[in-house]
């Protein structure tokens, strides 16, 4: 008997915080992007032009408004559920691969809402107003086998480091969450130590594709960084 | 008789506190057993290891004939809510009811709504903000409903009000004759309680001081009272738990048969000698020197 499927329902088991809120958060940011635009065309641009268009994709209001709360829900997915999912039986091992599966699904239900959504906005002439939410360059620019990948990889990434974040809670308290954060941190600043004098070069070479797989990298770290933790720990 | 749980010579160490200090002991499948002992006796943390939520230091334990720790099918059998169980963001009551029948296989509709109804358990209020007794209805829908084969009831009354207690008895006894199960169930209202428990382990200090069949654990304890002088003379070489002293007068509560000589002695000097109540022993068991006037811990041993 696996409590992976049923890990991954009691995840599910709250339906309007995982599927309605953050369409409630993109609703949120496609009116103040709405009324961003307003006040650049009350300030003279005007709609359609190459200036405007290029304003407003590169508005990425949408991914810093998201992201916050897709961590913090990353985090309550294995900080306060995990308690819970011990009592009702579940296995650690069953609930890290239900929490996995959990996010995997919320990412994609993302991915395909977006999708829809910025197909809608393309085809109707961005909201017959010259409006633009989804067809920004954080999002692809309108190319849909771009905006897939980038909004299922970041909703995952996003939710597994929450999860790693919320295992870490767990099982330190909150010394966990400080560790880790100052961990990555130096990783950080050690890697640019590293890299700093190659930068241009490495710029120059980018790929689209190395956010890809950095995401994968991050996703596959968090996730057994979260069942490494969530093994040995006990709730008091 | 089959055993449901069984620990063996189990130590668990938080870092320099003892939690448990190499206890064994047994649950007989379809008992209810009082787990009983002072706050801090170590009852939460054998449960925890019990339901598999933690791991010992060092020893065994099997229920259901396996290791509970990370064993999905024993997991299953198991019903366990903590006294401060923690749910998650935002939950409210039919969050719970929902979810639970996906992890417990004999999870009952019909108990649940009961219970939901019996406790009046508020629906729209978030768990968060409920109150303790709310809190303890709550677990207990979720200890009863399960209908696990081994039913762990860690302070189940705690806030509850008395019509609410004895609502919780009522169907506990009458699911429980429906339904045989393994009951372990930890509590402080022992007077109340008493009368359900087939068997009682006594803990103290993360110590096993007592194990034994209900009737045989009250009916070897006794409590005897009188003048300080007459007590502290008949007391001499009984195996005394406790004492306390008020003026003249002296009680003491000890463990053990009183023979013929002893009792007849005490009806010279004018003691009383009265079985003990379950919650007399383990008020008894769990004195200490700020809680008792004299303690021979060799005889508590």
């Amino acid at each position: 008997m696996s409590t992976v499927i049923p890990t991954t329902k009691l995840h599910l088991n709250k339906r309007e915080v995982t599927f309605v809120v953050p369409l409630y958060i993109t609703a949120l940011v496609a009116v103040v992007s709405v009324l961003i635009s307003f006040l650049f065309w009350r300030a003279g641009s005007i709609p359609g032009t190459a200036g405007w268009v290029s304003g407003s994709q590169s508005n990425p209001g949408i991914l810093y408004s998201l992201a916050g709360f897709l961590v913090y829900l990353g985090v309550q997915s294995v900080a306060t559920t995990f308690p819970f999912a011990l009592t009702l039986g579940a296995t650690r091992r069953g609930f890290a691969g239900g929490t996995v599966l959990w996010a995997v699904l919320v990412s994609a239900y993302l991915a395909v809402v977006f999708a829809v959504l910025m197909t809608i906005e393309v085809q109707t002439g961005h909201w017959f107003s010259d409006f633009y939410v989804f067809d920004v360059y954080v999002l692809g620019a309108g190319d849909l086998g771009r905006l897939l990948p980038i909004v299922f990889l970041g909703t995952l990434s996003m939710l597994t480091i929450g999860g790693v974040f919320g295992g870490a809670w767990v099982r330190f308290g909150a010394r966990g969450p400080q560790f880790i954060g100052v961990g990555v941190g130096l990783l950080l600043v050690l890697a640019l130590i590293v890299l700093i004098p190659s930068a241009e070069d490495i710029l120059a070479a980018f790929q689209l594709w190395w956010l890809a797989v950095a995401a994968v990298i991050v996703i596959a770290l968090s996730s057994l960084g979260t069942w490494r933790l969530l093994r040995t720990a006990i709730v008091r | 008789m089959t055993n449901a749980i069984e620990i063996d010579a189990v130590t668990r160490h938080f870092g320099r506190v003892h939690a448990l200090d190499n206890i064994s002991f047994t649950v007989p499948e379809h008992s209810i057993v009082g787990l009983l002992g002072r706050n801090g006796a170590g009852k939460t943390t054998v449960m925890s290891i019990m339901a598999g939520q933690d791991r010992p230091t060092s020893g065994h334990v099997r229920v259901a004939g396996h290791d509970p720790f990370e064993h999905a099918a024993t997991l299953a059998q198991i019903s366990y809510v903590r006294d401060n169980q923690r749910y998650p963001d935002d939950y409210r009551l039919h969050h719970v009811v929902r979810i639970a029948p996906d992890f417990a296989p004999h999870w009952s509709e019909d108990i649940a709504t009961e219970l939901v109804e019996g406790f009046r358990i508020p629906a729209k209020t978030p768990i968060k903000k409920m109150s303790r007794g709310q809190l303890s209805s709550v677990a207990i829908v979720l200890g009863l409903a399960s209908r696990a084969p081994v039913t762990l009831l860690d302070e189940p009354y705690l806030g509850l009000d008395v019509t609410g207690r004895a609502f919780f008895h009522r169907v506990l006894l009458r699911d429980y004759g429906e339904h045989p199960r393994t009951v372990v169930f930890s509590t402080h209202l022992i007077d109340e309680s008493a009368s359900l428990f087939d068997r009682v382990v006594i803990m103290d200090a993360g110590r096993l001081v007592l194990d034994a069949n209900s009737d045989e654990a009250s009916e070897s304890a006794w409590v005897m009272s009188g003048a300080t002088n007459a007590v502290t003379q008949l007391i001499g070489t009984a195996n005394v738990l406790s004492t306390s002293t008020v003026g003249g007068l002296m009680s003491a509560t000890g463990s053990g048969e009183l023979d013929t000589e002893t009792r007849a002695l005490a009806d010279d000097l004018r003691v009383h000698i009265n079985r003990a109540s379950l919650q007399q022993l383990v008020a008894a068991y769990g004195a200490d020197r700020a809680a008792s006037d004299t303690i021979d811990e060799d005889r508590r041993a």
